[in-house]
């Protein structure tokens, strides 16, 4: 097997790094990615089975509720003294942005909503924490989000699950995941902005699901350094807040180099990026046919066609595309980022930091591994499930079928988006240079999500595979390191017929752009919101 | 990033070290289950294999050896019959740690003997959210070990995470290279000198498959009975993985090997740390075969064919370990050969003093490192200047330094390497230096001198004259007190016929005996021949011959001997019986045998 692994890694290594491009697996079919997504639902079935055995000997994994924080948007309150390093004439002087609690900060526990992080102050602040405070901003808040950012409602937390502000029939909403105490404090105005994370759309799918603008900016702008590592080759720093202007201004502040940060693009790398003077007037505006599936509830639809309708009127211009990898992307995501997962969760084995469980945890009685009892005890069920799957899908037997078979799945997709759009590809190298106007899209429009929020009794009765159904639209962007951002679009008339007063009143809109692009993505957003 | 630069940091190790002793009850079922641990163990120093102190291992096996010796008067050199059916088969992978300021991936500064934890970064303890720096210093002296042993180095290689859980591996896996390593392809040749076995001379060569960077783990230290302290100083210290072709058939010959490795890696400033010290630790494979089968059926490596099934012995950590592991267990497979059983692919270890192999784990129990590219790291991309560059200046290896050595100083070959491996190539300068005192100053007289043996003579000197004093005195090389201006010195007084070679022995021993004290206070060569009147007064003829006459008077049944029955070799005992009564130094050999040979009319 390892001869046919290094034939592999020749031609397909760091295709889990966007801009590193070999290209040369045109093999992959659409019949063999069908018998893949299969494949994949398996695993995910038996690596459940697996937890549901280990968890019989783990503990019960408790709930803490706090009465005093309705929505428990948050974990812990910054402190009121903004300290000596606030700048009164900075950027962001004065305002509060709450982070979510998988940034690590030195003065606030950073527990990544895990009790294996239980009671843990970092040694060192993040560095777009840094930047934050730099520019005069306050960190107001850390916030809840599911635990390592696995999950799409926020609803797996040591801290207690996030409740959205909106509800239906009396039931709590889904605030969307896996940034969703970000989301919240934003939509319910706690904070100015919050900084978020996006691994697979954690940070779009609870601005879609709150009402807000939701930001993931290319791969490798913001830096990563001090984020609680999910899956390294997909965890984006994203923005959270109420309008796209906060989302620039915000992200002005924190898009710089870091040498901290190895998969941080280079000053060199930065010039390169975008286009001169994007203009988002007469925008060419792409329309996935992938997108378009049965699971489109009649409301989302119905904003996104008049959305697109508008624009149209506006003097921008439709194209419709295809993305033929948009479903076998989602099935390479989930083995993908449980893959990483499984191998940057190694580290927590209750020994320099964290929770440790009481007594010896190389047990001979139970005749459990090193660390066993720990890692049962810390780490949440989805938690568990992901490291489960994640460890299969890397083992000797399985690696080529799944591992592998999903990294040029990703390669697929990246293929794809590099089709459609007019823009080339910054960090590939350039084939014949094709006119720019030859058909090529400059953004594309999808929903952020399928449907509105659910409520957290329908996200309770979802079985795993159900609920990464969620992350259908977003994951794409993220396996290509691509820019996307969720804008709210009103929901009006007869589009929004049966919904409450409390319910939701807005659909998630996602503008997604070429690498590096960002700056127009952002001109986009404004266009769309208008 | 490193500790003692920030307080607060400090602080943090302090506490990272303390909390290790919650380990202790860890280390409770450790030491009852050494099996468990050991399935997830890749590499550990011997003082961590075995709760046993290095010294009591050491004066245990001491004591085997006499016992045995007892036991069996037989030389252990009697060749086993077994052996003309059987062919022995080994690989090697070598870890060596580089001789670097900063570790792999964070600018930590490496460290031997430092307080614990005061060395490490925060990405070095794996806390979340920090992320590896590739510290690209660490790939010079990686890429001159390469270039040692001639490997092809890749323009492009990649780092890999294995990962096992162990509690001297924070984040749960090692960065290595285990898909595309940096370097491949290399050779290493081994002569008679390099002390391999008889059947292999005059010289073997063995491939280099393939060389990797990878990181070092933690140092676990156990505090009897059954705690575990943490230092990480050591963790994320860059290491360098050799992997030999199983090209090697001799016990004796893998040995070498090592040693040779070592000592290629030391010349080039690759590695500096020893075996000794724990700087080079070797896993050895082990396969045995019946002489003349066909490659069907067996097992294949790297392309070589036709292997018996192999066995994987982890952590030798000394030369003799490897050679008495390695003879172990063919000795082991070759019985279970022998006996009509089948030799199972597993992992073995070997303890110091034992005389068998100890199964650790077989096949089933082999971890699965589940290897992964390291997402956060991209691409190791070595620019073919950069390689060029450590060619042109890469040091001259010490085969090449031995063949200069025997060239210009027309000693054998033997001495030569020997002068080259004693104290770390420092015997060598120090010859260099006393030939190039001693040449100068025979330069400098009026009369012309012969420079030809000057090398060889001086060589002898400090090898054997020099080197048989302090082995006697048990002086180690470090603190002998004899300058190389004083050999040299006295090697002049020699060659100029000022003094005798044996004053010029009583010379040296009497420099060899001081205890170091200011240079000034020192008498000089010169003056204490002069104080002490050892200076070569030459006998005049008159005294020669009336010394001679005198002997072969005395002794009149030797002169018939050499005059009637032509016994010349007793010419020698007259010379002999001449300097006996000679004054101290002043006979001088050549001459008084001149004149008895004249008198005996030879």
């Amino acid at each position: 097997m390892a001869i046919v692994l290094e034939i592999f890694f020749v031609s397909l290594s760091r295709s889990d790094l966007p801009g590193h491009s070999g290209g040369r697996d045109r093999d992959l079919t659409s019949a063999s990615a069908q018998h893949f997504i299969s494949k994949v639902k398996n695993v995910m079935l038996s690596a459940r089975f697996c937890w549901r055995n280990a968890s019989r000997s783990c503990q019960v994994y408790r709930k803490s509720h706090s009465i005093s924080q309705q929505l428990n948007a948050i974990v812990h309150n910054g402190r009121p003294d903004p300290g000596k390093s606030a700048d009164a004439s900075g950027f962001l002087s004065g305002k509060t942005v709450a982070v979510k609690d998988n940034i690590v900060t030195k003065d606030l526990p950073t527990t990544a909503a895990s009790k294996i992080l239980t009671d843990y102050i970092p040694p060192f602040d993040a560095t777009v924490v840094k930047l934050l405070q730099q520019h005069g901003a306050i960190i107001s808040a850390k916030t809840n989000l599911d635990e390592f950012g696995m999950g799409s409602h926020s609803q797996h937390s040591h801290a207690g699950a996030v409740l959205s502000p909106f509800s239906k029939n009396g039931v709590p909403l889904s605030p969307g995941g896996s940034s969703g105490g970000s989301a919240v404090s934003v939509a319910t105005g706690q904070c100015w902005a919050a900084l978020g994370t996006d691994t697979g759309g954690s940070v779009r799918l609870p601005a879609a699901y709150t009402g807000i603008v939701g930001f993931k900016p290319s791969y490798g702008l913001l830096s990563r350094w001090g984020v609680i590592q999910y899956a390294n080759s997909l965890d984006t720093v994203g923005i959270l807040a109420r309008s796209v202007a906060d989302t620039k201004h915000l992200y002005g502040c924190i898009n710089a180099y870091d040498q901290q940060d190895p998969t941080s693009l280079s000053a060199t790398v930065r010039e390169r990026l975008g286009r001169k003077g994007a203009d988002a007037k007469r925008l060419r505006i792409g329309v996935p046919l992938e997108y378009n599936i049965d699971e489109l509830s009649p409301v989302v639809r119905a904003t996104y066609l008049r959305t697109l309708n508008a624009l149209q009127n506006a003097g921008h211009t439709l194209q419709p595309v295809s993305l033929p990898t948009t479903q076998p992307a989602l099935s390479a995501y989930y083995v993908l980022a449980p893959a990483e997962a499984s191998s940057n969760l190694a580290k927590y084995d209750g020994i320099r930091y964290g929770y440790r469980t009481p007594g010896s945890d190389a047990s001979a009685k139970n005749n459990l591994p090193l660390y066993a009892s720990t890692r049962g005890e810390g780490f949440g069920e989805e938690v568990q499930r992901r490291i489960l799957l994640g460890a299969y899908t890397l083992s000797s037997e399985a690696i080529d079928n799944y591992f592998i078979q999903a990294q040029k799945v990703r390669r697929l997709v990246q293929r794809d988006f590099d089709s459609v759009f007019a823009q080339q590809h910054p960090l590939l190298e350039r084939q014949a240079e094709i006119p720019s106007d030859e058909g090529g899209v400059d953004v594309l429009l999808t929903p952020t999500a399928p449907t509105l929020p659910p409520t957290i009794k329908e996200v309770k009765q979802q079985s795993p595979v159900e609920s990464y159904m969620n992350d259908v639209f977003t994951v794409p962007a993220s396996l290509a390191g691509l820019p996307a951002i969720s804008v709210p679009v009103r929901i009006i008339g007869r589009e929004g017929d049966g919904l409450e007063e409390t319910d939701v009143h807005d659909v998630g809109m996602q503008l997604i752009g070429q690498f590096g692009d960002d700056e127009l993505v952002l001109q986009a957003a404004e266009v769309v919101v208008q | 990033m490193t500790a003692p630069s920030n307080p607060t940091l400090r602080l943090q190790y302090r506490q990272l070290y303390q909390n290790s002793l919650r380990y202790s009850l860890l280390g409770t079922c450790l030491t009852h289950r050494p099996a468990l641990w050991n399935q997830v163990r890749k590499s550990h120093t011997a003082i961590t294999a075995d709760p046993v102190p290095l010294r009591k291992q050491l004066k245990d096996e001491a004591r085997r050896k006499k016992a045995e010796k007892k036991a069996s008067p037989k030389s252990s050199k009697t060749l086993d019959p077994r052996l003309s059916r059987w062919e022995l088969t080994v690989g090697l992978e070598i870890h060596a740690e580089l001789n670097t300021a900063c570790k792999l991936f964070s600018p930590a500064a490496t460290s031997l003997n430092a307080e614990p934890n005061s060395h490490v970064a925060l990405f070095d303890a794996a806390f979340p959210g920090t992320q590896p720096q590739f510290q690209k210093a660490t790939l010079i002296p990686a890429l001159r070990a390469a270039l040692a042993f001639g490997c092809e180095v890749q323009r492009k290689s990649s780092w890999d995470r294995k990962h096992y859980f162990y509690q001297d591996q924070p984040n749960g896996y090692q960065i290595t290279q285990y898909y595309e390593p940096f370097a491949r392809g290399g050779t290493l040749t081994l002569t008679q000198l390099d002390g391999i076995e008889t059947s292999d001379c005059p010289e073997v060569t063995v491939g280099i498959k393939q060389i990797q960077l990878e990181q070092d783990t933690a140092k676990t230290i156990l505090q009897p009975p059954s705690t575990y302290l943490l230092d990480f100083n050591r963790v994320g210290t860059p290491l360098i993985e050799i992997i030999t072709l199983p090209q090697i058939h001799s016990p004796t010959t893998a040995s070498a090997c090592v040693r040779k490795i070592q000592s290629l890696l030391r010349a080039v400033d690759a590695c500096v740390v020893g075996m000794e010290m724990g700087g080079l630790r070797c896993d050895v494979n082990v396969s045995v075969r019946e002489r003349g089968t066909t490659a069907e059926g067996l097992s294949e490596y790297a392309g070589v064919k036709g292997l018996g099934t192999r066995t994987e012995i982890k952590n030798l950590s000394s030369f003799k370990a490897v050679e008495n592991a390695i003879l172990a267990e063919r000795d082991r497979q070759i019985a279970v050969l022998e006996s009509g059983g089948e030799i199972e692919g597993e992992t073995r270890g070997w303890t110091i003093g034992q005389t068998e192999t100890v199964r650790l784990r077989g096949k089933e129990g082999e971890v699965d490192y589940r290897y992964m590219p390291d997402p956060d790291l991209g691409p190791l991309i070595i620019g073919q200047d950069l390689v060029d560059h450590l060619k042109d200046t890469l040091p001259m290896l010490p085969d090449e330094t031995a063949e200069r050595v025997v060239n210009e100083y027309g000693i054998s070959a033997k001495d030569a390497r020997t002068l080259i491996s004693l104290d770390d190539g420092d015997r060598l300068e120090y010859t260099e230096a006393v030939v190039e005192t001693v040449m100068q100053r025979l330069a400098s007289l009026p009369e012309k001198q012969s420079f030809d043996k000057v090398g060889k003579v001086v060589a002898d000197w400090v090898l054997h004259e020099l080197g048989g004093l302090l082995t006697t005195a048990g002086v180690p090389w470090e603190t002998q007190t004899v300058t190389p201006e004083r050999l040299a010195d006295i090697i002049v007084h020699l060659q100029t016929n000022q003094i005798t070679g044996n004053t010029a022995k009583k010379l040296l021993a009497h420099y060899a005996s001081l205890q170091p004290v200011a240079e000034a206070a020192i008498p000089s060569v010169s003056k204490i021949i002069d104080t002490s009147g050892l200076r070569l007064v030459p006998l005049t003829e008159g005294e020669y011959i009336e010394m001679a006459q005198k002997v072969m008077a005395e002794n009149p049944d030797m002169v018939k001997a050499v005059r009637e029955k032509g016994q010349k070799g007793k010419i020698m005992w007259f010379v002999g019986q001449m300097m006996r009564r000679g004054e101290e130094g002043r006979v001088e050999a050549e001459k008084a045998r001149s004149y008895v040979e004249r008198l005996l009319e030879v």
